[in-house]
């Protein structure tokens, strides 16, 4: 990577405002995690409104960010590290705005769930959940300034704790849920939060692989642990 | 549509070397031109020279072909074969190596004669042709070969300085692979070319690939993107990276190829 400046400085200019848009869509996408997970857990309707209304700032944000690097491509023709910028900030962008639309769901059943009788202890359990991919998007988005592919790496490998707590709320909702038919309409929605999360999780973690990209020119391989061990579990049978 | 799903091939097999050059040093007079350069030129590749203005890119070009040994203050060392043969070699006979190691320049430079004899001079002198038939032969074959023959067919006898820039160009390359040469050197030869024109020429040294090596000296980086395989960049006389284009092109190795290709001073 390289940190001088380009003789003609409008390219310049172009790729730091790119950037900038990215780290703006990042502020926002990490508020809709945080407000729709506190939204989740305090019953809060009114703010899971705003975090749904929120998202079309992000949409439109990936918009422009799909114009600029169009026309920074058309007019600049990068190479190299100026290349591996542009497409990295297309990729990053593109996984923002699916973070957010995960949160804007969490906001959606939100809605719902404060209808419904609460199931016990599960709303701090997923706002723990949001919190860690939360400081992960947060951690990811230092690594993608400071240009910090160790730090990116890091991030990567955080995503198995997330990954962990999503089978540990997956038993927990099997179980409310057997324990109880009443809750399995709550479980319902709450086992898809927490699996959005996940998903979170994996956008985030696509991110900092556009770091490690973006900084060193190859794209990791694919050997990370993955916890997720949902697919092989069935319901404990009744005796 | 859209069936295909391979992208231009880019990958040549590492193996098949026409030209290595080993150790070499150009001074002219007492200015160091060319520092210790190694590199082996891929056969039936492009391989394009790039860097600044002065970097010594068509210094290098022209050691291939001992187009220095026209420069009196000039003086090569290091070792340059050809298939294997010294091209400095006492018994090599520097106009027969230039049969062999074709050149074209920045600027068109048509004969002053007629599109024919532009193209027929070379095989002529080189005695490549028994009579007027085959003679004709070639002169169609190089024409054709450089995507020019349907525009000339029918005026052979105009000047070759009667045709427009492009058409200048891709009659010199016509004229340049007339004597099939087996290596074709190129010094910027589109730099005076319109975009267009500059298009076919780029069309053209695709296709020549297929038979011969080409080496290019561009300023453009753009045009060494599009048109090579292989990618050398030199700077102050040294030969700083040399590798795939792609490679070259998405990750440089050395900061100094980065800071060039990117546009930034450094």
């Amino acid at each position: 990577m390289n940190d001088t400046n380009h003789i003609a400085s409008a390219f310049d200019r172009d790729l730091d405002s790119i950037q900038a848009l990215i780290m703006k869509m990042g502020g926002l996408v990490e508020t809709a995690i945080s407000d729709a997970s506190k939204a989740l857990e305090l019953r809060d309707t009114d703010m899971a409104q705003i975090v749904r209304k929120n998202d079309k700032l992000i949409d439109a944000l990936e918009e422009e960010v799909a114009t600029e690097v169009a026309r920074v491509i058309a007019m600049r023709s990068p190479t190299a590290g100026d290349l591996r910028t542009v497409l990295s900030v297309l990729k990053i962008s593109g996984n923002l705005e699916r973070v957010g639309d995960y949160a804007k769901n969490l906001a959606k059943r939100t809605s719902v769930l404060s209808e419904m009788q609460p199931v016990n202890g599960t709303g701090a359990s997923i706002r723990r959940m949001a919190k860690l991919v939360s400081v992960m998007l947060k951690d990811a988005l230092d690594a993608y300034i400071q240009r910090d592919a160790d730090l990116a790496a890091d991030v990567r490998a955080r995503d198995t704790e997330v990954d962990q707590m999503y089978n540990a709320l997956f038993r927990e909702f099997l179980t409310h849920m057997m324990e109880d038919p009443r809750n399995i309409t709550a479980c319902m929605h709450l086992h898809f939060i927490a699996k959005n999360i996940e998903r979170m999780g994996d956008h985030v973690t696509s991110i900092s692989e556009q770091v490690i990209y973006l900084v060193t020119g190859e794209i990791p391989d694919e050997d990370r642990d993955k916890a997720d061990r949902t697919s092989y579990v069935a319901a404990p049978k009744e005796s | 549509m859209f069936d295909d799903t391979k992208s231009t091939e880019r990958v040549m097999a590492d193996d098949d070397i026409k030209i290595t050059a080993k150790g070499v040093d150009v001074f002219y007079d007492k200015t160091h031109a060319i520092k210790n350069v190694d590199v082996d030129i891929q056969n039936r590749a492009v391989t394009a020279f790039i860097g600044p203005s002065g970097c010594g890119k068509s210094t290098f070009l022209r050691c291939l072909n001992r187009m220095n040994d026209t420069i009196d203050i000039c003086r090569v060392t290091g070792d340059i074969h050809l298939d294997g043969n010294d091209i400095y070699a006492k018994d090599v006979d520097p106009v027969q190596l230039r049969a062999r190691v074709g050149m074209v320049f920045q600027k068109p430079n048509p004969f002053p004669k007629s599109i024919y004899d532009n193209v027929a001079y070379g095989p002529k002198i080189h005695g490549l042709a028994k009579n007027k038939a085959e003679l004709d032969e070639i002169v169609e074959k190089s024409l054709t070969r450089a995507a020019i023959w349907n525009e000339v067919k029918d005026r052979l006898d105009a000047p070759g300085t009667s045709l427009s820039g492009g058409q200048q160009q891709r009659l010199c390359i016509g004229r340049a692979i007339a004597t099939a040469p087996e290596v074709l050197l190129m010094d910027e030869p589109c730099s005076a070319l319109d975009p267009i024109a500059t298009a076919q020429v780029e069309e053209l040294i695709d296709e020549l690939r297929q038979d011969f090596t080409v080496v290019i000296v561009t300023h453009s980086m753009q045009q060494a993107a599009r048109v090579s395989q292989k990618t050398a960049f030199f700077h102050l006389g040294d030969l700083v990276e040399y590798g795939e284009t792609d490679k070259i092109f998405t990750n440089p190795v050395d900061p100094r190829t980065e800071s060039y290709i990117t546009g930034r001073i450094g």
